[in-house]
């Protein structure tokens, strides 16, 4: 094997990946303590979380193992197999909390949106590097195309933030490609009217009353509004240095409602306060700053491309993760990369930092 | 340009290393530039992401932190009250007055309710009450309430209701059956006046004393009013730490509570029972005191109420029956109605006579009647009493001969006098809205009626009639006097108190035994005969005011000549003393329109006198059986 592979990885990208791993394991046991009359109660989410994240490990050695330009040729099949999946699942599917998401194999149960992510964006990789002029109707109505066939059957299961998920990051990595001026002013007077037609047409009574709620979280403090309110008392009870490891009382005395998954980060601003809070922030626009890092040495627009698309796949996560849990966004079941627990996410989520570290390392092989 | 961008060259793969032949890799020729507005994009969005996440984290952790971080508490800890049994009132021989007896009610507590129309709609069908109204109570209460504070939906529930539904109770997450402590009288009518009652406090109670809640029982008449600081201990206070769900994790005791202290009165509750009885239902009161230490041995106002009604929270319909009636059952007579003394006073009239010089051996002539001006002041005896010296005219109770001693004297004399011997003033007792009665003077007729004393009001004054008003407890504590030197006492309800001197009266040791002579003779060939008895040393004076009743009924509002027509019966009155066995009582009965004091009020105080000074008669009281409702 080339050294010169090892040389040219991202170390600052793999460094951040390893600290907030480790963070959201840590962040997790605290997470999993609870309090009961009789004492602690601990679960094993933070076991469970390692195992994953080892797994993701492998996946993320996997995915810098070859040449990456080789998934070029996969984005089409990938992409595909996804469909497939998406139309079993919709007739198939199993129902879980009256939302059919999951594939039963028998012997494990799989959820094709997440694969769709990762097609998705190898797919708009692949499209989108075909040139590097800013994209004219023909181009953007095909990649735009090619992203809503999942997102409608995604929208279907319901599941509402993967498919917004979907449009997000095909939206950044289109506007990151540039668009022709015609095109863009389109874009801009169409996106309130697909707004519109969203809440009128395509909300679940649920969806739009999240939204409302978020508006208003203290018009349903028991209800709609809970999480909101209890996520803002958390994190607002941190104050400038948190209430200390494990020292979170909306967290171990349940007030906190999916402390582990969509609502890690308030466990973690509770007990490290604000400093705590700027330091994880800090790490993330370093996490991001890193995958840039790779969009610009990239030697291809393949390669570029699909560091692009990872930026924005953890970008949109953070972002309205974060948003959600500070109270800036309604409350929409994205979690938070690394500090969310989450099987599968943690295995997409290493595999797609792996295909940033594969063209990071990769960039030698083209002579200037 | 463009065609070069768009150049892949198929193939070239190939030839890179770790490629394998079979995949077909487009590769670019040149290397690529980064749409600038992309690359400014992405920088742009960290640095967004980075601004707008710090900014509200600051917002929320260090602007409002505070804020929140009470939040944070106020959703882990909440805080219990423990009650603190109100201290129980005991007559002097143990035997309790006021009792705590345990009640069941029901809390609601709506942060763990989940649906609260259809909880309350559960309780009206469990308690088979209307629904509206326990809907005004839930809406009255919940305003007031802190978060996490239970509202008290029913108080006092009967136990077989509290055995049929205690098992539903955990179906209804929210609804408690909680035990409180209750005010409970077991004597009923017969003291209610001397121990008030408790009740519910209200928000001007709250707001004068932060330490009480809503629920809270505080005295509102009677001792339990007066003592009320003695009586109510300090609340208890757990500080309970509880999970999202509602579940107790910790309790710490942040503070024990304290029950109130105990409080022994002087009152005999057998003695009580035998003035209440010898009064016979009869309008009227009762005093009977101890003339050297002040201490009450009974205190009967007739007609009573029950205040278990009031510690029960009186219905609106007891209430107004109470309020209405025209035998005013609320008043305590002892110290809230103010009468005329009648002949009485005479007593007070003969201190001060001889205080002033006046020889108790002159003589008047009574020929039933004097005449002031074009006025005709009579006798109450129509055929006069002939020649009357002063212990004669106490013996007799000659109107005449007061009418013109006093004329001699004057009204500025009898008022400084009286007032020196505590009328006009409040006794000061233990007891709230204590009267003062009046004395007459002549600024008062001034201010009063803008015209000068006449000399006829003298005459009225000087045999208790007039604008003279006095409360029982007032000859009471003249008569206790008269027999213990001179000690204006005040009357002392508690048992364990030292006796307490308000002042003494300006009469030398000669002039009060003079006058408590006079009462002896009253009653061994005078008007006070009723009450004589061979094994005691007795002394009495009998009164009989006349009066109308509207009068009453004012208070101290004054009395119009117009009204003296629609006069009724008299009041009744007696004031006396008796010693047997070095054991000194004084025992002032008074009837309200009961007629002639020897006749109607005499006979009272004999009976309280036979139980006082009859063994056998206090033996058979102190086995009177347990009332109903007493729980020990």
């Amino acid at each position: 094997m080339d050294m010169r592979l090892i040389n040219y990885i991202n170390w600052s990208l793999l460094t951040c990946m390893v600290l907030l791993y480790l963070l959201g394991i840590g962040n997790l046991y605290s997470a999993s303590t609870t309090r009961l009359e009789t004492g602690f109660m601990f679960s094993d989410f933070y076991q469970r979380q390692l195992v994953w994240g080892l797994c993701g490990i492998v996946c993320m050695l996997a995915a810098m193992s070859f040449d990456y330009r080789r998934l070029r040729n996969l984005a089409w099949p990938l992409f595909l197999v996804s469909i497939v999946l998406l139309l079993l699942v919709s007739v198939m599917g199993k129902t879980v909390y009256g939302a059919r998401r999951w594939l039963s194999l028998g012997f494990m149960s799989i959820q094709p949106s997440e694969m769709t992510k990762l097609a998705l964006l190898l797919l708009a990789a692949r499209l989108l590097a075909r040139d590097q002029r800013p994209l004219g109707w023909k181009d953007f109505l095909t990649v735009l195309g090619i992203g809503l066939a999942p997102c409608l059957l995604i929208v279907m299961q319901p599941d509402l933030g993967t498919a917004i998920m979907l449009l997000l990051l095909l939206g950044g990595m289109i506007l990151y490609r540039g668009l022709h001026g015609h095109v863009l002013k389109f874009c801009l007077l169409a996106a309130p009217c697909a707004a519109a037609f969203m809440w009128i047409a395509g909300l679940r009574d649920y969806q739009r009353q999240r939204i409302l709620t978020f508006l208003d979280p203290g018009n349903d403090p028991r209800g709609a509004g809970y999480h909101i309110l209890q996520s803002r008392i958390a994190i607002g009870s941190g104050e400038l240095w948190g209430k200390g490891f494990q020292g979170g009382t909306q967290s171990q005395l349940r007030f906190l409602p999916e402390r582990h998954s969509d609502f890690a980060m308030a466990v973690f601003g509770e007990e490290w306060g604000f400093v705590g809070c700027v330091a994880l922030i800090t790490l993330f626009c370093f996490f991001l700053f890193s995958i840039f890092s790779t969009v610009i040495q990239a030697k291809d627009r393949f390669g570029s491309l699909l560091a692009v698309g990872v930026f924005f796949y953890f970008f949109w996560q953070i972002f309205i993760n974060i948003g959600m849990v500070i109270g800036l966004m309604p409350v929409v079941g994205i979690p938070l990369p690394f500090i969310s627990y989450g099987g599968s996410a943690t295995l997409l989520n290493f595999t797609l930092l792996g295909i940033v570290l594969n063209v990071s390392m990769r960039r030698f092989m083209f002579k200037g | 340009m463009e065609a070069d961008s768009n150049n892949f060259m198929l193939g070239e793969s190939q030839r890179q290393k770790g490629l394998r032949p079979w995949i077909k890799t487009y590769v670019e020729t040149e290397r690529h530039q980064p749409p600038r507005f992309g690359v400014f994009l992405l920088q742009g969005l960290v640095g967004l992401l980075f601004f707008v996440v710090v900014t509200r984290l600051w917002y929320l952790q260090i602007h409002r932190g505070a804020e929140f971080s009470r939040q944070a508490q106020e959703n882990r800890l909440r805080y219990e009250r423990i009650f603190a049994p109100r201290g129980r009132i005991l007559d002097e021989t143990g035997r309790v007055l006021a009792d705590n007896r345990i009640a069941y009610g029901l809390s609601l507590l709506r942060e763990d309710c989940h649906d609260i129309p259809a909880t309350l709609a559960q309780i009206s069908a469990f308690f088979r009450l209307p629904l509206p109204q326990i809907w005004d109570k839930y809406q009255q209460d919940r305003i007031k309430m802190k978060p996490y504070e239970p509202i008290l939906m029913l108080t006092d529930i009967p136990f077989d209701q509290v055995a049929r539904i205690a098992s539903d109770i955990p179906d209804w997450p929210g609804l408690e059956l909680v035990v409180r402590s209750k005010r409970s009288y077991p004597e009923k009518d017969l003291f209610a006046h001397i121990l008030g009652y408790v009740a519910e406090v209200n928000e001007k109670e709250m707001a004068a004393d932060l330490s009480l809640e809503m629920g809270d029982l505080a005295g509102k008449q009677g001792l339990e009013l007066e003592l009320e600081k003695q009586l109510r201990g300090r609340k208890g206070l757990y500080v309970v730490e509880v999970d999202a769900h509602a579940r107790v994790l910790n309790k710490t005791l942040n503070q024990e509570p304290q029950s109130g202290r105990e409080v022994r009165l002087s009152l005999n509750t057998a003695l009580q029972q035998a003035a209440w009885d010898a009064l016979g239902g009869e309008a009227g009161c009762i005093v009977v005191m101890e003339p050297d230490t002040g201490k009450l041995r009974a205190l009967v106002t007739s007609p009573a109420y029950d205040n278990n009604l009031f510690a029960a929270g009186i219905s609106k319909r007891d209430w107004e029956a109470l309020r209405t009636s025209n035998r005013f059952p609320l008043q305590n007579r002892v110290i809230q109605s103010v009468y005329p003394p009648g002949s009485v006073w005479k007593l007070i009239m003969a201190s001060l006579f001889l205080e002033r010089g006046i020889n108790p051996r002159e003589t008047v002539h009574c020929a039933g009647e004097v005449k002031l001006g074009n006025q005709i002041f009579r006798c109450w005896k129509r055929e006069g009493h002939g020649s009357m010296d002063m212990e004669n005219a106490v013996i007799h109770s000659c109107d005449v001969y007061f009418y013109l001693m006093s004329e001699r004297v004057g009204i500025d004399k009898i008022e400084a006098f009286a007032k020196d011997f505590g009328f006009g003033r409040p006794t000061g007792i233990d007891l709230p809205h204590e009267k003062s009665g009046l004395v007459p003077s002549r600024s008062w007729k001034k201010r009063q009626f803008g015209r000068g004393w006449a000399g006829g009001e003298t005459y009225n004054v000087s045999i208790g009639q007039g604008y003279t008003l006095v409360t029982p407890l007032q000859i009471a504590v003249f008569v206790s006097a008269l027999l213990n030197g001179g000690d204006l006492l005040k009357p002392q309800l508690l048992d364990n108190v030292p006796r307490e001197s308000a002042g003494r009266v300006p009469a030398k040791a000669e002039t009060l035994n003079f006058v408590a002579n006079a009462m002896r003779k009253a009653v061994s060939g005078g008007t006070a005969h009723v009450v004589s008895r061979k094994d005691a040393d007795m002394g009495g004076k009998t009164g009989t005011a006349q009066v109308v009743k509207l009068k009453m009924a004012a208070g101290d509002r004054r009395l119009r000549a117009s009204e003296m027509e629609y006069a009724q019966r008299d009041h009744a009155w007696i004031a006396t003393f008796g010693i047997k066995n070095g054991k000194s009582y004084v025992v002032v009965v008074m009837v309200e329109h009961g007629g002639g004091g020897s006749s109607v009020a005499g006979p009272v105080a004999a009976k309280i006198y036979d139980h006082l000074f009859d063994g056998s008669a206090k033996t058979k009281f102190a086995q009177r059986p347990l009332q109903n409702g007493q729980t020990n």
